[in-house]
């Protein structure tokens, strides 16, 4: 436990450094929602904002988390110090597990301060319970974007092989998880597609959460399926972190 | 026991053979240099020591555990100076130092990091981020992290380069240091001053070993260029670099008063690797 803590302590002490990195990853979901609020103000009234508003907020965290823990990580690899730090005796889960507490502190910075931002642009109100569900489900979608960065990093040999993924993977994810319209609207192999997304699953929470009726089995179910995400993608990510080459 | 003792290494990369065939003892407590051009395999063989890089055949040990079977057991037992830099750049030295320490769990972690800033004589810049840095500097770094758990095997992919001249020699001393209170040193380099100051050196050309010797042997195997003037008369003869051949060659003119010079001109370490590699080259 010891050496995970290690790890995120230097994660953090980097982003720390960063100033002009953190400064972005922050400043950049509030600056969008701040986009959003002027866009949705020409809609009608009536327009329900927070449909869009709350999965787009959970979605901005999910794409800085994967890009952020992605490019670090290939960084890491180029650099040498990934293989530095395993001769110099970390392991492959403790690595992993540093890098998931390091930027989960990150992310859930970034998801409490765009929800606090989305909540009084927007002028929604939740119950209690509801908004710490809201989170729950912002921040275990980050968990499992930082796990899919750590997955697809290792298929990128430098930085700028990262970006390829955004139209394969980050950006499928905005039209077929539901995030613009139902999914079961689209044809039924993209509905199909859809699913496979992390982001399918943290929205189909989000609506319910913030619907008129709200099903807790479908917000749980929504919930395990995302954990379950995670654990996966840990499981490969665990894998493909090779210590060896 | 011998610190390294490695039997039939090979690693293919596709169809580059980057390792091939390595045989090789390091007896331990000395310092063990490998000498080769760059692309000859020095860096794989030294990952491949270290457990970071899986070979396709052989056998090989380190410290007399295997490197990825035993890997937990033996990297708490080595240290490990990559070629490149492998640092974290946005930290400072000193907070690269604490990092990478503290995965060891050095006891008194703090009084050594101060001791290795101070020995690579970076006390000054020890708050300042990496990235700030010379080349030379981030090596001594570098330096400074693979020292600070006080392993009993030391592996340095090319240690010194582009580090200034007063660094390198106080590099040397504390090798040499280290190597008389026990420490094996295994030392790549492509720097041929270096590579004299080795108990021990493996030439490596093409993923193969050419020879394995101490410097002084392998010097005799250059040729020396012998200069003789006499009655006023200079004459020149080509006879190999050891003792008895020079002996040999100066028997024949005895204790005459007419001699007037004696020149010796051996070929230089550099020459006779390069005749030895052009030879490897052709018998290929």
């Amino acid at each position: 436990m010891s050496r995970i803590l290690i790890v995120a302590k230097r994660v953090l002490t980097q982003l720390r450094h960063d100033k002009r990195l953190l400064g972005l990853s922050v400043m950049a979901p509030l600056l969008i929602i701040y986009l959003l609020k002027i866009f949705f103000d020409t809609m009608p009234k009536g327009f329900n904002n927070a449909r869009y508003i709350m999965p787009i907020t959970a979605f901005m965290v999910h794409f800085l988390a994967f890009l952020l823990c992605a490019i670090v990580l290939v960084q890491e690899r180029t650099a040498g110090t990934l293989e530095r730090m395993f001769i110099n005796g970390f392991r492959r889960i403790e690595i992993i597990g540093g890098y998931v507490l390091g930027y989960i502190l990150l992310a859930t910075f970034q998801a409490v301060i765009a929800l606090a931002e989305a909540l009084w642009l927007f002028d929604l109100s939740y119950a209690w319970g509801d908004l710490a569900l809201l989170f729950g489900v912002i921040w275990l979608l980050a968990i499992t974007s930082v796990m899919l960065g750590m997955f697809i990093s290792t298929f990128a040999r430098h930085e700028g092989q990262v970006f390829p993924f955004i139209p394969l993977i980050i950006l499928p994810s905005v039209f077929l998880s539901g995030l613009l319209i139902n999914p079961e609207q689209l044809p039924t192999w993209a509905n199909w597609l859809g699913h496979a997304f992390p982001l399918f699953y943290a929205n189909d929470a989000i609506q319910e959460i913030i619907g008129k009726t709200p099903s807790s089995s479908v917000i749980w179910t929504n919930i395990v399926i995302l954990l379950g995400y995670g654990l996966f993608l840990l499981t490969l990510a665990s894998r493909t972190l090779k210590d060896v080459e | 026991m011998n610190a390294v003792e490695v039997r039939g290494l090979t690693k293919r990369y596709g169809n580059v053979h980057a390792l091939q065939g390595i045989d090789l003892s390091v007896p331990e407590g000395m310092i063990f240099g490998l000498l080769g051009s760059n692309g000859a395999g020095k860096s794989t063989l030294i990952k491949a020591l270290v457990g970071a890089l899986k070979p396709n055949s052989g056998d090989w040990q380190v410290l007399g555990l295997n490197p990825l079977r035993d890997q937990a057991k033996l990297r708490a037992l080595i240290g490990y100076m990559p070629q490149g830099v492998a640092l974290y750049e946005d930290l400072s030295a000193r907070e690269n130092l604490r990092f990478f320490g503290s995965a060891h769990g050095v006891p008194e972690l703090e009084q050594r990091i101060q001791a290795a800033l101070e020995f690579t004589e970076l006390t000054s810049r020890a708050e300042h981020a990496v990235y700030g840095f010379s080349g030379g500097m981030k090596k001594r770094v570098s330096l400074a992290c693979a020292l600070l758990h006080q392993p009993r095997m030391l592996f340095l992919d090319e240690p010194t380069a582009a580090v200034d001249p007063h660094l390198k020699v106080r590099s040397w001393q504390l090798f040499r240091e280290l190597a008389n209170a026990g420490t094996t040193l295994f030392i790549s380099t492509h720097l041929m001053d270096e590579a004299l100051l080795c108990d021990r050196l493996a030439i490596q050309q093409a993923g193969k070993i050419l020879i394995v010797d101490t410097p002084q042997a392998i010097l005799e195997h250059g040729q020396t260029q012998l200069t003789i003037q006499a009655a006023g008369q200079t004459s020149n003869q080509q006879i190999a670099s050891t003792p008895s051949a020079l002996a040999e060659s100066l028997r024949g003119y005895g204790l005459n008063p007419a001699v007037q010079t004696i020149a010796l001109q051996p070929d230089s370490l550099e020459t006779i690797v390069l005749r030895m590699l052009q030879q490897s080259e052709v018998a290929k």
